[in-house]
């Protein structure tokens, strides 16, 4: 059983993609790494951020599946695609709301993170959140978390009215009890804020 | 000869880079590890702890070290893929000679070593001693660092050695002697996490020291504010509390802007002023037309900025100041580190928890490998060369007539002058890369080309060993063992986790060979490494970065220890200054006054922008190693130009384009990154890769006259749209400099 | 665009009535497997004058199984991705005009995928050794036991001389050969090649799964080990019935026999319920090659985020389908569509989600 949780916090990433690396190291899929590491748009800003499986309760990639090839362990941790039965149709891929799963095109078949499923069983802790330098991943206790931290953990997401709980939790600023995707953001800030808060040209005008 | 024996794309086609992705024995090897062996990562002076698994004498992944309390655990991606330049299919198994026409060819290890010795012979017969030039590096052990130097004083008995820790820590160094009176970071890194302010100047710490971040960061998760004074956006930058986008050059503007405003306010700390400083005064009365308006001309930003971190650093409880290369390497390096330390002296946080001061070390042992004695003015234990009593101990501890000791000799850049003049005529190098990492790149090739005799010892061919006439293949980090000194001056244990392969062998046993064959043996008769720690103990005693009371045992149990340590039961010393005891005979720290002066090459109508160069997360210093992994070649495999919008749009400039950049003194041809995260008037190319590709080929030759360091931050250039080339560099792979 | 809408309607109508009584129609399914079995089964060995009664609990155990892949796969079918895919998969299979082209493209995928089983060589050459022994060892013996056991072909000797074996099928006779001949080798001991194929593939397949740290950390002892044991069981109990037969002069043959027997009557009943149902549903599922190939033909979807090419429009639109038979209600506030946005930018979306509430607390905090 695995005793630790997973947090992640994007605005924490500073991009050096030591997940990604780490995360080909992982036995469960070694030489491939399972990570998203995204840079949200370099032109704008240097923002960055990791995206892992979020092991929802009642995974989405899973009820899409049509080869029923998708399962949870008893620890709640879902599953890379079972080989025998994953036909590589990327329905997990285009409805998994983080945008998780990976359709590995040479071995036609769905790959994703597994929360490092041969470490994590055994109580180690996974690669990604082991080695990551900034703490946008961590895999520590919940009490851990509170004491250290500011902010709360969260683990319920809204996607327009698609309500979903997940193993994961992301850190939110308190009194956030749920991150509620209902709008689509373009621009590298919530409308609320300055709409190019990273330009040094428009710093360097005040 | 020392000039390149054959083409450029052929010494490449026989000895890369190329790049490792696959580990020893495959991916799907999987047999169980014989062994994990815990030590410590070869780059940065972050130094983490890593443990790398062994399968039959071959490395072949590696596991997180979570207990080794600097890193916990956590690494960047160069540590994660370092394993895999090991069993690496560019690896140097024998030694190389030089053939006319023909690149290398190998030849035995007897007939190698006669040849560089007797050339050492013969020129230093014909030209004198110092015509035989030494240069090192500082990302070896204390231990091979020590034997360098006492190798070219005692060896070769030439003053001109020096180490490539001088494009690195010598600006911190220096200042840091004067003011503090100790060349070292003041605090161990924990204190950073206590702090209520963190001030970063020209450190990109998301990218050159990762494992920093979370230090900052778990300081934020306690509610501490951040400033960071760049003139691009940093990773750290964009969550910072305050984000200064300094000129390049512009520093002292912002910290005695800074200091202005704090003394006008009473945001100091009279009575720590008073008990443990001297020169308060004259500083003030420096600072004292550093209004904030005068303040923010110098630097280049809104004067409402300079107040801005005032306001946050000044009235603070605890603060930590720390700073890197983008202050360090200019020709008033030494300067812009003095007015930072001012800050802190004024502030009177120092030597308390979560009250400190740093300058983060680049090299992974920049901090042991200039007390050691790589540095041309100085002996082992930070003692200056010139020093009588310094010589005269040292002379004790080698056994060797205090006289026959030379003196000071020249630093790097002088020294590659000095073989361009024709007045070095042969060199042996070691650790470093100068063709990729010294400023004026095609100076410095057309040195190499001047030198009658030159040795390099190498794990591979780096663009520089290409130009020697004898090649020596030396061990890796992890093929060796011994001690270095971490960014926080602790001293940590590098444990030898595989034999060098067939041909290979030991850096020190191929010095100790050398110094044999040149009738010095008896000073050089080391059963291994450890002996060598063992004198260089003895030499540090006394001093003030003193290892008398460390052993490698005591290392290994404590997970480190801080100098100075001198006894066998002294805990080490993490925090400096904790009493207000500075190391200046006096006892007081130094308050030094500075003023701003202009850079050496300002922009002007010919070169109207300015060149500022620096690193990639995914690289390491002139890429020798990292150049070589396949999965750090991926994350970031090619040089660029980063500029802002407004400057490509003048330039007619888009992201990708190829443009030219262009100094007096050379150019490259990259893609161009078209980013709002840098300063309109200022461009940034990473210095890592080589030929037509390398940053170098720009930046100027100009030195801080205390330090010495080049002055990498700051050049003018002119940028302009090019076509893709397509000359043989350029359609070589990128790793080895060429351009897709 | 016609044909597509006409398919939407039809498969709201369908999921409609997935709805409905799904035991009931799985039920009805295995019933119908199971009769037209026993009717094969009669038909087969011409009103069981050929069928071999020694045989009868392995017909019956086959008959459980028919029952059980009949129920399982008209369950799974229910399923409303497993259904839609099934449709589609048939839909574009058999459009006029491309029928000859779907056939050519279907024996191609056949002999990769089936015949030399490419796809799992480029997981793992290992994986790929232990399942190619494994698949076609299972498969020879397959091909000989049900026959066999439903009486569909038998061996005689010839009435002309007792060195000839006549084969027959269906009751026809379909060939003969000498007692002592190559050919009169390799049919009576085609059982045996391939129990020995089987065991290749079984000391492979826990080989592997021994020593590959991945693998032991997902493997289930259930789903990938019992498999396993139920093959050797088989193969191990058939090979010493020869032995006892050509080596041992018939010694503990009856009981050997009821062993064996045994074994093979738990590995059909456990066919419908463990790993094996993949047998059967794999290739089943081939119409998603043919469902692949037309979305990459057909119009793609653009995301509404970044405005690129992510997928195809016809995958999206019935994945929009098969969400709202799932419950997912992934429409968004102003009337876009969740679905509509890529991963890429469902990925990078989060994190400016995330990332902004914090800066927000920032700005609050500065202007406190």
């Amino acid at each position: 059983m695995i005793k630790e949780d997973f947090f992640i916090d994007y605005s924490r990433c500073i991009g050096c993609e030591a997940c990604v690396q780490a995360c080909g190291e992982c036995d469960t899929h070694r030489g491939v790494s399972m990570i998203h590491l995204e840079t949200i748009e370099r032109r704008d800003s240097v923002q960055t951020a990791p995206q892992i499986c979020m092991h929802c309760e009642d995974p989405i990639c899973a009820q899409v599946c049509p080869a029923d090839a998708i399962k949870k362990t008893p620890d709640g941790v879902v599953q890379s695609s079972l080989k025998p039965r994953c036909i590589g149709c990327s329905n997990c891929v285009m409805s998994c709301p983080f945008g998780v799963p990976k359709y590995q095109i040479d071995i036609d078949q769905m790959m994703k993170c597994d929360m490092c499923y041969d470490r994590t069983s055994v109580d180690k802790k996974p690669m990604c959140a082991t080695v990551c330098p900034s703490g946008a991943l961590t895999f520590t206790t919940m009490q851990e978390i509170q004491r250290t931290r500011q902010g709360v953990p969260v683990n319920e997401w809204k996607f327009g009215a698609e309500v979903v709980h997940t193993k994961v939790y992301v850190m939110v600023p308190p009194e956030v009890a749920r991150v509620d995707i209902g709008l689509i953001q373009i621009q590298t800030t919530a409308a609320a804020l300055p709409s190019d808060p990273y330009d040094v040209a428009l710093m360097l005008e005040n | 000869m020392a000039k390149l024996s054959t083409d450029i794309p052929d010494l490449v086609e026989a000895f890369g880079p190329t790049l490792s992705r696959v580990p020893a024995g495959g991916w799907d090897d999987t047999r169980e590890d014989d062994k994990l062996v815990k030590t410590h990562c070869c780059f940065c002076g972050q130094q983490c702890g890593i443990q790398l698994r062994v399968r039959s004498n071959k490395i072949v992944g590696f596991e997180p070290w979570e207990d080794f309390p600097f890193n916990r655990g956590k690494l960047c991606p160069k540590g994660i893929k370092r394993y895999m330049q090991d069993e690496h299919p560019d690896r140097l198994k024998s030694p190389l000679e030089r053939v006319d026409g023909l690149g290398f060819v190998p030849v035995g290890w007897d007939a190698a070593l006669d040849c560089v010795v007797s050339e050492i012979k013969r020129i230093q017969e014909k030209y004198g001693k110092d015509s035989f030039a030494v240069l090192t590096g500082a990302s070896m052990t204390n231990e091979k660092a020590y034997l360098m130097g006492k190798f070219a004083r005692v060896a070769l008995q030439t003053a001109n050695i020096d180490y490539n820790g001088r494009l690195c820590m010598v600006s911190a160094g220096t200042a840091s002697k004067k003011v503090f009176g100790i060349d070292r970071s003041g605090n161990p890194w924990s204190d950073i996490v206590a702090a209520d302010v963190i001030l970063v100047a020209g450190a990109n710490i998301a990218e050159c020291a990762p494992i920093t971040t979370d230090y900052i960061w778990r300081a934020r998760d306690r509610g501490a504010k951040l400033i960071v004074i760049d003139p691009r956006m940093t990773p750290i930058a964009r969550n910072a509390d305050l984000f200064i986008p300094v000129r390049p050059g512009g520093d002292i503007g912002v910290f005695n802007g800074m200091l202005h405003i704090m003394i006008k306010q009473g945001w100091i700390d009279q009575e720590y002023i008073a008990k443990n400083t001297i020169g308060f005064e004259e500083v003030a009365r420096t600072v004292e037309k550093y209004t904030p308006e005068y303040a923010a001309k110098i630097a280049g930003v809104p004067a409402s900025m300079i107040v801005r971190a005032a306001e946050l650093f000044g009235p603070a409880k605890t603060s930590f100041v720390m700073h890197a290369r983008g202050i360090e390497h200019h020709s008033k390096g030494v300067e812009n580190c003095i007015a930072m330390m001012s800050l802190a002296l004024a502030s009177g946080r120092l030597g308390r928890e979560g009250c400190g001061y740093a300058m983060i070390t680049g090299q992974g042992n920049g901090q042991g490998a200039r007390e050691q004695g790589g540095k041309c003015d100085q002996l082992p234990g930070n003692r200056k060369i010139d020093d009588p009593e310094a010589r005269k101990y040292i002379a004790g501890v080698w056994d060797v007539p205090e006289e026959s000791i030379p003196g000071k000799g020249l630093s790097a850049i002088p020294l590659v002058e000095a073989i361009h003049a024709g007045k070095i005529k042969g060199l042996i190098s070691i650790c470093f890369n100068p063709v990729v990492s010294l400023p004026d790149a095609n100076f410095t090739r057309e040195a190499l080309g001047k030198l009658e005799f030159y040795t390099n010892i190498d794990f591979f061919l780096s663009e520089t060993a290409q130009h020697a006439d004898i090649v020596l293949p030396g061990s890796l980090m992890e093929e060796d063992e011994g001690t270095t000194t971490n960014v926080e001056g602790r001293v940590i244990r590098h444990r030898k986790v595989v034999s060098p392969p067939q041909g290979a062998w030991e850096d020190w046993k191929i010095l100790c060979e050398l110094a044999r064959r040149l009738g010095k043996g008896d000073k050089f008769n080391y059963a291994g490494p450890r002996e060598i720690f063992d004198e260089l103990r003895v030499a540090s005693k006394g001093s003030v970065s003193d290892y008398y009371g460390m052993t490698w045992d005591r290392i290994e149990e404590n997970n480190g220890l801080f100098w100075p340590c001198p006894t066998s039961d002294h805990p080490g010393t993490p925090r400096l200054y904790e009493d207000g005891k500075f190391g200046h005979p006096d006892g007081k720290a130094h308050f030094i006054p500075v003023e701003w002066r202009p850079s050496v090459e300002m922009p002007d109508e010919d070169f109207p922008v300015i060149l500022t160069t620096g690193r990639v997360v995914s690289q390491f210093l002139s890429g020798t190693q990292t150049r070589r992994i396949g999965a750090l070649i991926d994350q970031i495999a090619e040089p660029f130009c980063e500029m802002h919008p407004q400057l490509a749009t003048k330039l007619g400039v888009v992201d990708d384009d190829y443009v030219k950049v262009e100094s007096r003194r050379g150019h490259v041809v990259v893609h161009a990154k078209v980013v709002k995260t840098i300063r309109p008037d200022t461009v940034f190319v990473p210095y890592h890769w080589p030929h037509d590709r390398s940053a170098n080929n720009m930046t100027i030759r100009a030195l801080d006259p205390q330090s010495e360091i080049p002055e990498f931050k700051i050049c003018a250039v002119r940028v302009m749209k090019t076509e893709r080339p397509t000359d043989p560099i350029a359609e070589l792979e990128v790793q080895a400099g060429g351009i897709r | 665009m016609n044909r597509g809408n006409r398919m939407n309607n039809i498969d709201k109508r369908e999921f409609a009535r997935a709805r409905g009584s799904d035991t009931a129609r799985a039920t009805t399914w295995g019933l119908l497997a199971t009769v037209a079995l026993i009717g094969g089964i009669f038909i087969g060995s011409r009103g069981l004058r050929d069928f071999d009664p020694a045989l009868v609990s392995y017909a019956g155990a086959t008959l459980f199984a028919a029952f059980g892949l009949a129920y399982r796969f008209s369950m799974w079918l229910r399923r409303p991705p497993t259904r839609l895919y099934w449709y589609r998969g048939w839909q574009i299979f058999t459009t006029p005009g491309n029928l000859g082209k779907n056939v050519a493209h279907l024996f191609q995928i056949f002999m990769s995928n089936f015949v030399f089983q490419r796809f799992i060589e480029r997981r793992s050459h290992m994986r790929w050794t232990a399942h190619w022994f494994l698949a076609w060892g299972c498969l020879l013996a397959g091909a000989i036991t049900f026959p066999l056991s439903f009486g569909w072909i038998h061996f005689e000797t010839a009435k002309s001389s007792q060195e000839i074996y006549r084969a027959f099928l269906f009751g026809i006779p379909v060939g003969h050969f000498p007692v002592h001949s190559v050919i009169a080798e390799l049919a009576f001991n085609a059982l045996d090649i391939a129990a020995v194929m089987v065991l290749i593939g079984v000391f492979t397949a826990l080989w592997r799964r021994g020593r590959d740290h991945g693998a032991m950390a997902v493997q289930q002892f259930a789903d990938d080990l019992m498999p396993l044991i139920l093959l050797f069981a088989i193969c191990v109990t058939g090979l010493f019935l020869t032995a006892s037969t050509h080596l041992m002069h018939g010694l503990h043959y009856a009981f050997l026999s009821q062993l064996h027997a045994i074994t093979v009557i738990v590995t059909l009943v456990y066919l419908p319920f463990g790993k094996f149902f993949h047998i059967f549903q794999r290739p089943a599922q081939l119409g998603v090659d043919f469902y692949k190939r037309a979305g990459k033909e057909g119009e793609q979807a653009l995301c509404i985020r970044c405005g690129s090419e992510y997928a195809s429009r016809m995958q999206m639109d019935d994945l929009k389908q098969v969400q709202a038979a799932l419950h997912i209600h992934y429409q968004l506030e102003n009337g876009s569509h969740y679905q509509d946005v890529c991963p890429k930018c469902r990925r990078k979306n989060l994190a400016l989600t995330q990332d902004s509430m914090w800066k927000a607390l920032q700005v609050k905090g500065e202007g406190s």
